[in-house]
């Protein structure tokens, strides 16, 4: 087997675990926060939220152990750029978590809900594909480019490790001392509740999930080194991939199948079986013309903004944030802030 | 007796309506082959309005199948498109002395120029290559007995998904990288892969304090074994960065290969490995 069909294999598992992880656990960026930050105390719930902090925890830990072992270089993944651009990638976040919020879930969480039968997910893919290519190489693109080159800001360095060291500390106390501080703090924070401790739906979810993370490095890394055609370092991550898979689906004969597009596949597939298997399968759709139009607009949304701000709550989120990338805690804030607003706030959404 | 005014306006405008839905037709039945076949059917004769290539061609009739030329038709990243060339026809005891490959819409056409041996057994050539927007690749073979292949593939070239990196620079013409297969059979082709770190500049991109950059590339590249030449690329500053080349050679009898890189400064790096025919 070459080494792309490899990755490309890897893809599809990684996206298999995902699927089912997620279906089984309701792993989701988006619930955990609208009920942590929902309005009335007594609604209140942490157990989601806590779930994705687990996961934040494991998925940096097991990078780093990764490229401390010196398997790989996380180096070349894309959110360690040396600069950001000040605006685009706050308000690429913003946007993003707002969209979130309008559509219910994720990009990640709306292809397990439609393995599960859910066809307002559907639009929200369709929506969120194109809306993503429109930005990424479409009619948004020149617009995007130009905001971007007027915007940049160098950065003091790629990554934390990388701005402990210019204050002197060694290499290995800079990797790990803020790899294990901020570990420790969301799983000290995770544990701390008892009804998240009694939850192991939440946790298994959250601990599964965080460990596909270094599972991708190492898929796209390790088992994708090539010196000569080399494939990109990449994890899971899921607003690009999802247009790159609507546009597979259109020119699969001129293009080559990568990692994206198999895990994209893998998820939905994964969902969907583990729905038929625990007969959680059930067709769903739209209410009324007002939950089509935020389908639509939450995935246009989060296409455009995921983009903008180099990944969503999955590829920011975890995959980002497992590389200490200093781009991906700016995008990861502005996520926050973005679903905060969609939350609570002047410009809150009603609940769905 | 109608009226010859009236008669005439009549007719006039059934031979407008008629001529209207005439047009409508021959312009539909115009469009549709168009749309289903313009990629081909524009690509076919691209080698044709290119002069760089019809001064390859001369005289010859080229002809049209046997030549494959394999790129993605959509690429995102213009700066280092993978292509793959190669000659299928059944060529008996003629082998293939050369493949020309040109980018239509380049500041200059020409990409490279691959000059293939009886050694280098499959005429068949992988390398990365600069495009700097959607356009036409042509590709011209041919053969020691004078045959001539060409064909054409429209790519389209889309923005760079990435954010501009400031990658670190490398020193030209290091790290060469060779993978020979560990054995060959007699006269069959293995697969040879080459990889050297090299900026290939351009000549035509300014650096970040606005002066032009000056050009800087790696103009050829040569395989021999024990001595014999047996693969040649002439270079041209569309090929990417780091230039990458996979071809094949097919040693009669165990020698040893010597690679050699040569830039436009009069640098060259060499590389050397045994090739063990069982």
């Amino acid at each position: 087997m070459t080494h792309t069909a490899m990755v490309a294999w890897s893809g599809l598992l990684l996206g298999l675990l995902f699927g089912a992880a997620g279906r089984l656990s309701g792993f989701c960026l988006m619930r955990g926060l609208a009920n942590a930050w929902a309005v009335e105390p007594a609604q209140r719930d942490t157990r989601k939220l806590r779930a994705f902090a687990v996961a934040m925890a494991v998925a940096l830990l097991g990078s780093q152990l990764l490229a401390g072992m010196t398997l790989l270089s996380l180096n070349d993944a894309l959110y360690r750029s040396a600069s950001l651009s000040w605006l685009l990638v706050p308000l690429g976040g913003m946007l993003f978590g707002y969209g979130m919020v309008m559509a219910n879930g994720c990009g990640a969480r709306s292809l397990v809900l439609l393995g599960s039968g859910n066809l307002r997910s559907f639009v929200v893919l369709v929506c969120l594909g194109i809306a993503a290519y429109m930005t990424l190489s479409g009619v948004l693109a020149p617009l995007r480019v130009w905001l971007e080159g007027m915007t940049t800001l160098a950065l003091p360095a790629r990554d934390l490790p990388g701005w402990l060291m210019q204050g002197g500390l060694g290499a290995g106390m800079a990797r790990w001392l803020p790899s294990l501080l901020l570990a420790g703090a969301l799983l000290v924070w995770a544990l701390s509740s008892a009804a998240f401790r009694a939850s192991p739906r939440d946790w298994l979810g959250g601990l599964v999930i965080g460990a596909l993370i270094p599972g991708g490095w190492y898929a796209t890394g390790v088992l994708g080194f090539d010196d000569f055609e080399p494939v990109r370092l990449a994890s899971l991550t899921f607003i690009a991939p999802i247009g790159e898979s609507l546009q597979y689906l259109m020119l699969s004969t001129g293009t080559r199948l990568g990692f994206g597009v198999t895990v994209v596949a893998g998820v939905l597939a994964g969902s969907l079986l583990t729905s038929l298997a625990t007969r959680g399968f059930a067709w769903q759709g739209f209410p009324d013309h007002t939950r089509i139009l935020r389908s639509m607009g939450g995935g246009t949304l989060m296409g455009i903004g995921g983009v903008l701000a180099l990944g969503c709550s999955i590829g920011q989120g975890l995959s980002g944030f497992s590389t200490l990338a200093l781009t991906s805690f700016v995008a990861l804030g502005a996520i926050l802030a973005g679903a905060g607003l969609g939350i609570r706030g002047p410009l809150a959404l009603s609940k769905v | 007796m109608p009226h010859p005014a009236r008669q005439l306006t009549l007719s006039r405008r059934r031979l407008l309506r008629t001529s209207a839905g005439g047009l409508l037709g021959l312009g539909l039945l115009g469009a549709a082959p168009g749309l289903l076949l313009s990629p081909t059917a524009l690509a076919s004769d691209a080698w044709q309005r290119l002069d760089a290539a019809q001064q390859v061609i001369g005289d010859a009739t080229p002809e049209s199948s046997g030549l494959s030329l394999d790129l993605p038709h959509v690429s995102e990243d213009g700066s280092a498109v993978a292509l793959t060339v190669g000659v299928e026809a059944d060529l008996d005891d003629d082998y293939v002395e050369s493949i020309h490959l040109f980018a239509s819409g380049n500041p200059s056409p020409e990409i490279a120029v691959f000059h293939l041996t009886p050694m280098a057994g499959k005429p068949e050539v992988s390398t990365r290559v600069r495009l700097n927007e959607t356009q036409e690749v042509v590709a011209v073979a041919r053969s020691a007995e004078g045959r001539v292949w060409a064909t054409a593939r429209e790519v389209r070239i889309t923005v760079s998904g990435c954010l501009m990196r400031g990658d670190d620079v490398q020193e030209s013409l290091s790290n060469p990288r060779v993978s020979v297969p560990d054995s060959f059979s007699a006269g069959q082709p293995g697969e040879i892969r080459t990889l050297i770190t090299h900026p290939m500049e351009t000549g035509l991109r300014e650096g970040d304090d606005g002066e032009p950059l000056p050009r800087h590339i790696i103009e050829r590249f040569t395989v021999s074994v024990d001595g014999d030449t047996a693969f040649e690329a002439e270079l041209h500053q569309s090929v990417s960065a780091n230039p990458y080349l996979r071809f094949h050679l097919a040693p009669q009898a165990s020698g040893e290969a010597a690679f050699e890189w040569h830039d436009d400064t009069g640098d060259s790096a060499r590389e050397t490995r045994e090739l063990n025919v069982m």
